[in-house]
Formats: C-alpha cells, structure tokens, sequence
C-alpha cells in the first residue's frame, strides 16, 4: 500500500495530534473510581501447648505449629488488596481473645506484624485447649465487630482435655451466619508435646499420665463410658486432628482446609464465603493514555522505509 | 526517585526511532537536485531530537516515576503513652453504679469498667493528633502487643479489641509495669513518656519487684498515672481520718504508697464515677503538650506528571511543524494541478 505524499503528511499530523490529545488526557484528566473487592477477617490463632511441636515445614524449615500458624497469618495479609481488613486473636483454654479488631491491611501493615511477632505460649491463661469452645466464642466475638469479620481458625484441632465424639459442647448460634475458615496445622504423626515454663522455654515434655486421656462427662454415662473406656492413651501426643476439625468445622457452617501450601487457597475459600465489600479506590488512567500516545507516536516514526526498500 | 515498572526503562532506545526513519519525506529523483539549505537542516535535526525526548519522556512516564513513601521529622506537641489496661476478671464488673451516671443506651454500653475505661481511653487517644501510643496487656502475664505506634487505627483497634469477651484470670501489675518500662527500652528520647495504668485493684509488691520497677521507670524517664476504678465506694487512696478499718493496709493502697515513694512523677486519679474518670483522662491531656518529636508518614508522590508535560510541549511543536508542512505541501500540490 502506498500513499501519496500529502496523504502521508496528513495521516501523520493526524496521529500526532490525537498522541498530543492523549498526552493531554493523561495530564488533566481526573482520577476514575474504580471498585475493588475486599474483605474484613479476624486471624485467631492458637497458642496452646501443642502448637510448640515441630512437624510442619516452611520450605526446606522444620518449624513448630504456630511459627507456621504466625507466618501464614503473615503471607495471607500480605496478599490481601490494599483495602481489605483484618485482625488479630489469641485462643487458649476455652476462649479466644481478640487483640486487635481489624485494620486496614496495606497501612497498619507494621503493625500487624508486630503484634503478630509477639503471639508466644506464654500469653496462654490457663493451660488447656478445648478448641471447639474457643471457636464458639470467636464466632460470637465476631459478630459484635462492625463490619461483621470472616473468621481465619488457625489451630492442630487438639482438645485438651478430650471431648467424646457424641458429647460435644453444643453450639448455640446459626451454623454459618459468621463465614468462617478453619486452618489445620501440623504433621500426621502422633509427636510428643513440648511442655513450656513461664518464660516460655521448652521443659521436657507432656507425660502419659500428665493428661486427661478421657472426656470426663462421658464416663458417668453408660453406653459412652464403654467407648470411653476403650480409647487409646494418646493425649499426650499430637497430630493434625482432621477429622475432628471436619467436624467441628461442619458444626459451625465453616470450610476447613489442612495444611494449604500457598496463601492464595485460603484466600480463594475466603472470597468463596465471605461477604465482599466494594471498595471504591481512586484509579488513575495515566499510564493507559500515556501508553497510547506512546504507541501511536512509535507508529509514526517506525521505519517503514527500511521494509518497503527491500521489496522494490 | 524511584520507578514503578523500571523494566519499561529498556524500552528507552526506541527513542532514537526518528533518526532511523524517514517515511515522512518525499521521493527524490536525485538528492543533489535539492537545494542545500542550512536553516532547514536545522529545523530537520531539532525537530528529531524533539521526537526523541518525546517518546524517551513518555516511556519514563508510563514507567511511573515517583518518590516512595517516606518518613519526616518534625517536632510536634504531645508524649508517647503506654497503656496499660487491667484485663482481669474483676474489670468485668460494673462501673459507677449509681444510676444517676447511666450512659446513654443508643451506644449499647455495657457498664463494666472495662467498656468504660475503653471508651474514654477512645476519646483520649483520638484527640491528641501527635501522641505515640503502645499498649500492653496484661492479667497475669504481659505482652506489649502493640509497641509504641503513631498509627490511630491500630491504637483505637486495640482499644476497641481490649472492650470485647469477657476478662481474664487475675492481675499482675509488677510484671505490667515491668513490660511497659522495656517498651522503651532502645527508643529514642523523643519526648514526654507517659505510662497510663488503668486498674480497679492494687497490689503488695515484693521489695525485690519494688526495686525493678522503680529502676525501670527511673532508667526510661517514665511518668505514671494510675486510673485507679474503684472497687470499693468511698474508698480512698489516702487515708482519711475516720474512715473504715477495714481499708487500712489495702493492697491498693500500698501500691499508692510505693508510686508516691518514686522518684518519677506520680499522680492517681481516682475515679469513682464516670465523670471523674472523664476528668482524669482530661487533666492528662491538659499537661501533657511538651514538645515531641514526631515522624510523619509522607505520602508516595508520583512524578510522571513531569515527564508528561515535556512530551507535551515537545509534541505539540512537533504536531504544529507537521500541520504547517501539511498545508504547505497540499498547498503546492494543489497549484501544480491546475
């Protein structure tokens, strides 16, 4: 194709003033809103005694169940868009503890990890684990915070003392008006649980006969006594407590996922259930009509003579 | 200055494109048939390098150049509070009974000194725009979850999580004391250092415990304040003549003891009702407006809109000599055609 030489000219005043009218745009046009989703979540992390066993693994690491609990908490905030909210708490004995009511993620950043860092076994209250109580007064936690948070339960589902399958401390509120997520840390075999003294150093180990092995409203009770009776005495030891968190997890409307590999699966099965806010964010269009007054500009100076030469 | 995408930076060569191209000149029999003219090779180089700086100018552009976000001292007016909030079981209880003192209900207050203290603690902390603050929590154990912060959302977030469940084990107010001195520790001395105890108990301190505390607070320049919540109505600090038996030897009482015995200044208000605790939390914002140094966080600060305005210029020149060879050569085209 060829054009004559006015032609040629015009087509390039053209292009050059609509690249000039580009440039323009990008300077004085104002910014665009543009709606984001983000979420509101509530980190409640479990810092019993077993969380201190070393079985899971952070790339080539062995580390202990809540410095992995710490440092999923940390990516998963971090790969949360700017906007979204979140907050921290504790859970030991039967109760979670609420340390920070969510924040928005990209500013209170430093912060949150701050606070984070300084989640240790010695902030426990008393020294039992009944995580299914724990969540309970999470989820109704939640609901007293404006807007209502996605619960993230990052805990081995260890009771501590034992709960019998058919006992279980009843839930009182609606399965699944708090959305909720369940996270299941730690390895698969039964490991004995470091015992920790009050400045939170290891010292020895949790002993057989240093634990309940029995629910003990379940021996008073026929049929469940018998069961009682006959389960193995292995409290003392722990593992990942899948099934019972399937369980727990079903009881109270939330997802469980075990020991997810990447951020990300949390995020996904959060975004699933939770209720997402439109965020409006201010959105600059610069870089697009920049972008076009750049091409349209390489368009006019390419050199197609350099191509049309060869053909002649 | 710093570069969001710095990889669009390579495509700076194509910069030179305008020196390779030349599409938008005529064909010519025989290139000595034109006229050497100086001012038009002039006006033909200059033109090119404008062509260059605009696209080298729109490519740094669109690479989005900015300042990052960054810190500023300067020196404001305020101090740097620790908070310690009593999150024992007895703060659970009722605050002021009386009924006289009833909040107002559209809040959905409950009554508990612990809703209370986080309350005002709220006000406190949302009208001192300079103030650092970091909280400690502590029922029988300490941790300083939140260490000394200029951020007002994760303070009142604290606050506000510090109102929420119901309270824990006992209260141990050495070891708060304790964590709060150690919050300072490897901080630079900016300013006023307040450390703020809201309890509704005392304590009988141990010498050995005395002794650490007295040296904490010494060694960081501390001041203390104790919003002492009283349990006990009419009940005071100081004994007053007349008074029941049965208050004298207190624990709180010999915890007021100790603090007046240190070194660093010392001051309880004692709140029995509401609007003296709103008159405590007043008269500490009153005295401390010293002089603090302070950082402020400057926003990230986009610089492409420079780069933008020299392609600008650049390319309405170029745009301008384009229009004006147009009308000219179709000008020339037109006549020859007649």
């Amino acid at each position: 194709m060829s054009l004559s030489y006015p032609k040629r000219i015009f087509l390039t005043a053209l292009v050059m003033l609509i690249s000039l009218l580009m440039i323009m745009a990008a300077l004085w046009l104002p910014q665009v809103d543009r709606e984001i989703e983000v979420m509101d979540s509530l980190f409640v992390i479990d810092i019993t005694d077993s969380m201190n066993v070393e079985d899971v693994s952070f790339g080539n690491e062995t580390i202990n169940r809540l410095e992995w609990a710490k440092e999923y908490t940390r990516q998963s905030i971090l790969s949360m868009p700017c906007g979204s909210h979140a907050g921290l708490a504790i859970f030991s004995e039967a109760r979670s503890l609420i340390l920070m009511t969510p924040v928005e993620v990209c500013a209170n950043y430093h912060d949150l990890m701050q606070m984070l860092s300084q989640f240790r076994p010695t902030m426990a209250w008393a020294r039992s684990s009944e995580v299914s109580k724990a969540l309970y007064t999470a989820i109704r936690q939640a609901k007293e915070i404006t807007p209502q948070p996605t619960v993230v339960f990052l805990t081995d589902g260890h009771e501590a003392p034992p709960v019998h399958e058919t006992l279980f401390p009843k839930f009182t509120d609606t399965p699944g008006e708090v959305p909720g997520v369940i996270v299941g840390i730690g390895g698969s075999d039964l490991v004995p649980i470091p015992k920790t003294n009050e400045f939170g150093e290891i010292e020895g180990y949790w002993e057989i006969n240093e634990v309940m092995h029995k629910d003990v409203y379940a021996s008073s009770r026929g049929d469940a006594a018998e069961l009682n009776d006959n389960r193995p005495r292995t409290e003392h030891l722990s593992s990942q407590k899948k099934s019972h968190m399937e369980t727990v997890s079903r009881r109270v409307g939330f997802e469980f996922i075990s020991s997810p590999k990447s951020p990300q699966n949390l995020i996904k099965e959060m975004q699933k259930i939770s209720e997402t806010r439109q965020q409006p964010v201010k959105y600059d269009l610069f870089v697009w009509l920049a972008s076009i007054a750049l091409i349209l500009l390489l368009l006019v100076f390419l050199p197609y003579s350099m191509f049309t030469k060869q053909h002649e | 200055m710093s570069w969001s995408h710095p990889y669009l930076l390579y495509l700076l060569p194509l910069a030179l494109l305008p020196w390779l191209s030349r599409n938008t000149e005529k064909q010519i029999v025989w290139e000595s048939l034109l006229p050497q003219d100086v001012v038009s090779t002039v006006i033909g180089y200059t033109l090119r390098v404008v062509a260059s700086i605009v696209i080298a100018a729109l490519i740094m552009a669109v690479a989005e150049p900015h300042i990052p976000e960054h810190t500023v001292q300067r020196s404001g007016q305020g101090a740097e509070v620790i908070i310690l909030l009593d999150r024992s079981r007895s703060m659970d209880q009722p605050f002021a009974r009386r009924h006289t003192y009833r909040l107002s209900t559209k809040m959905n207050f409950k009554e508990s000194k612990r809703s209370v203290a986080r309350y005002y603690l709220t006000e406190f902390v949302s009208s001192r725009p300079d103030d650092r603050f970091g909280y400690v929590f502590f029922s029988e154990q300490a941790s300083g979850i939140l260490p000394l912060t200029y951020s007002k959302e994760t303070t009142l977030a604290t606050i506000e999580a510090g109102g929420l469940g119901r309270g824990l084990t006992k209260t141990d107010i050495s070891v708060a004391l304790k964590k709060a001195g150690e919050m300072f520790e490897g901080e630079v001395y900016r300013g006023a250092r307040i450390v703020l105890l809201i309890s509704d108990g005392g304590q009988i301190l141990s010498a050995e415990q005395e002794q650490r505390i007295s040296q904490i607070l010494q060694d960081n320049n501390l001041s203390l304040y104790w919003i002492y919540l009283r349990s006990v109505s009419g009940m005071t600090l100081d004994e007053m003549p007349g008074e029941s038996v049965l208050w004298q030897g207190a624990p709180e009482r010999h915890l007021h003891t100790f603090f007046k015995s240190l070194a660093v200044p010392y001051q309880a208000f004692e709140a029995g009702s509401l609007d003296e605790f709103a008159a405590a939390m007043k008269n500490i914002d009153q005295q401390h407006y010293q002089t603090l140094l302070v950082e402020r966080k400057m926003p990230r600060e986009s610089l492409a809109d420079y780069f933008l305005w020299v392609a600008m210029v650049g390319l309405l020149l170029l745009t301008a000599s384009q229009i004006y060879t147009w009308s000219g050569v179709s000008r020339a085209y037109r006549s020859t055609r007649h």
